[in-house]
């Protein structure tokens, strides 16, 4: 037995202990209970004031607040994983077993993250609601779901490694939820306050005019759940609308000149919240210039100018798996036995 | 010689910041013997378990140290295999029964699944926890949760096997058992380390005692010289008392009424003294009833030990 035996006898035996309290049954019914009536009520209300596609709404807010949801479950899943363990002085006893310090890690952070899951799978029906309706294609449903999937484990990841680090599970637990608070709350606070720092002044003889400069501190943003989520997800591509423009003639002043048509990139009819905040964190990235040129029409093409920024969701994936990974790499290094260092005030047994 | 012994340590030096809990331990356990592990509280017992358990590194100044013949410092994974550890105190899966617990660690050991059923059912007989075998084990009082710790940390059948305090909070017939089961598995080859603070039950446990105080290894003992050459009070208690004390003044051997209890207390006499000195009272007409070591011989030495620290 090696490897991915040891990890998986870790995470059976995480489940054995957890899962016999039974209390997982109560709170895995209130959980679909209350994705279901969200989903329900949100799909009326919808039905109700006529929304064109409910579909799309319906999958984009039901995403949003699965992931708020999930954000509020997944620390509280591996937030006392070791030093509860050791509270309950069985980690030392497992310690001394054959079982390396990364089939320990990985073993209970495995039965964390499943856990994890299981809740994204209770809330699958509701978000398969509107990709059996056709109203959102199956890929924008699938990198949702994945997206989810992987964000949950991040947190996961973290939430064990400052059990690992921290004494006290109550503390790991609270540390846990300030670093989900930071994600979702902390990032847009940090963007919305460094834009006036970077903002460039440019004096235009009457007044001072200044100008955003998002392009620099985008990035302030990619680790957010939410805009990772919106930006990953595929969205609704913007809607080309043209219309006539009619301009005063230039030679007299009274007649006009044959309307000119142009044509623009606009947000499509329907509301999709995952499109929208997908799009603001690009423009984001496109910086103040660049943004308003985006109505601009290029006359020899006869096409509006495209231009978008690159995605900001890779950043932010990327950002969060690297986490992930240091967080592992952390707890397995404070599994690590002989321990020549010991946090302040561990007892190992 | 060194791989013939189950635990060799020489020098072991180990602090936490600026407190140094182990100045220098040396601490040899044979295989097939009991060895006693003894010392005040906060002299470093349990530190020293910690280390040989190899869930705490020695300091690099350390000197030696091998269990079942692999230095810690370099290949603590191989010397888990054959080391057995059953700390004082332990929390155990509270929704698991004993079998599923045990089952566990025999995985986590990594001892064949054939084999570990048949060992399980061994052990828990070994335990006496037969009948718990499919109870939940928290229905287990302290007495069966320390037995069934004793079977988790034999599970991969260890050649060394190190216990701290195991009769903690263990009742009078518990204490006999384990002794008995300790006495087994030396009888078996086992190299067994026992930690404890009950002297007299030590005396009869153990083979070899290693005195430990702050820190530092006071002296190592093969037990039966010990209770030979040690000096420790007796108890004598003789028809007239009177005549006892005249006796003993005549030997002057310092003597005086027991406190509580009908009696005399004279020493320190070592065995031979006290053999001795018995025959002689015998000689002199004292018709003695009662004649035996007050506190036992460990008792004694180890007050002897921690006596300046007062």
């Amino acid at each position: 037995m090696n490897g991915i035996d040891g990890v998986l006898l870790v995470a059976r035996q995480e489940f054995r202990t957890r899962l016999r309290t039974g209390r997982w049954k109560i709170l895995l019914g209130a959980w679909f209970l209350v994705v279901g009536v969200f989903a329900v009520l949100m799909r009326l209300a919808l039905d109700l004031t006529d929304t064109d596609d409910p579909g799309v709404p319906l999958f984009g807010t039901l995403l949003l607040f699965v992931l708020i949801l999930t954000m509020l479950v997944a620390p509280a899943l591996t937030a006392q994983s070791i030093n509860g363990d050791r509270e309950r002085g069985t980690l030392a006893t497992l310690q001394v077993t054959r079982l390396t310090p990364w089939e320990i890690t990985l073993g209970k952070f495995a039965a964390g993250w499943a856990t994890g899951l299981a809740t994204l799978l209770l809330a699958l029906p509701f978000i398969l609601w509107p990709i059996v309706e056709g109203a959102v294609p199956p890929l924008r449903g699938l990198v949702s779901v994945v997206v989810l999937a992987l964000l949950i484990g991040i947190v996961c990841a973290i939430a064990q490694a400052l059990s690992a680090l921290v004494m006290r599970g109550i503390t790991s637990t609270l540390l846990s939820y300030l670093a989900v608070f930071a994600a979702m709350i902390g990032t847009v606070i940090a963007f919305f306050i460094a834009q006036p720092l970077v903002a460039t002044h440019v004096d235009r003889g009457d007044y001072i005019d200044s100008v955003d400069h998002s392009e620099r501190v985008w990035w302030l943003l990619a680790p957010n759940p939410f805009v990772i989520l919106a930006d990953a997800t595929p969205r609704l591509p913007r809607v080309q609308r043209c219309y006539d423009y009619a301009y005063p003639s230039t030679t007299d002043g009274t007649g006009t000149s044959p309307p000119v048509r142009r044509c623009h990139l606009e947000s499509p009819d329907t509301f999709d919240p995952l499109g929208e905040i997908g799009r603001s964190v690009r423009d984001a990235r496109l910086g103040a210039d660049e943004r308003d040129d985006r109505f601009a029409y290029d006359e020899e093409a006869g096409a509006p100018v495209q231009r978008s920024a690159g995605p900001v969701w890779p950043y932010g994936l990327g950002f969060g798996l690297l986490v992930a990974g240091g967080s592992l790499w952390i707890t397995a290094r404070r599994l690590e036995t002989p321990a020549r260092t010991l946090g302040k005030g561990v007892r190992i047994a | 010689m060194d791989q013939d012994v189950g635990v060799l340590a020489r020098g072991v030096t180990r602090s936490f910041g600026r407190f140094q809990a182990l100045r220098g331990m040396d601490l040899t356990v044979p295989y097939g013997e009991v060895t006693a592990l003894v010392g005040a509280n906060g002299a470093g017992k349990t530190t020293l378990m910690l280390v040989l358990a190899t869930l705490l590194a020695p300091d690099p100044g350390t000197a030696e140290v091998k269990v079942a013949g692999y230095d810690l410092r370099t290949h603590s994974a191989l010397a888990r295999a054959s080391l057995g550890w059953m700390p004082d105190t332990f929390g155990v899966y509270d929704r698991l029964t004993a079998v599923e617990y045990l089952e566990f660690f025999a995985a986590a050991y990594r001892v064949p699944r054939a084999d570990a059923a048949t060992r399980i059912a061994e052990l828990l007989e070994r335990v006496h926890l037969v009948e718990f075998a499919r109870q939940p084990v928290h229905v287990l009082s302290r007495g069966q949760k320390q037995r069934l710790g004793l079977a988790r940390a034999l599970v991969h059948r260890p050649k060394v096997l190190l216990l701290d305090e195991p009769a903690s909070g263990l009742d009078p017939r518990s204490r006999v058992e384990l002794r008995d089961l300790l006495r087994g598995l030396a009888a078996e080859g086992c190299a067994v380390l026992v930690s404890s603070h009950i002297l007299n039950e030590l005396e009869e446990i153990a083979d070899r005692v290693v005195l430990v105080d702050q820190g530092r290894t006071a002296g190592e003992h093969d037990l039966a010289t010990l209770l030979a050459s040690a000096s420790g009070i007796w108890r004598i208690r003789a028809l007239d008392e009177d005549a006892l004390g005249v006796a003993l003044d005549r030997r002057s051997v310092p003597h005086r009424i027991a406190s509580g209890t009908p009696g005399v207390d004279a020493g320190p006499l070592t065995e031979q003294e006290a053999a001795s000195l018995l025959t002689d009272l015998v000689g002199d007409g004292v018709r003695i009833v009662s004649y035996a070591p007050v506190g036992g011989v460990l008792e004694s030495v180890y007050l002897a030990m921690t006596e300046d620290r007062r």
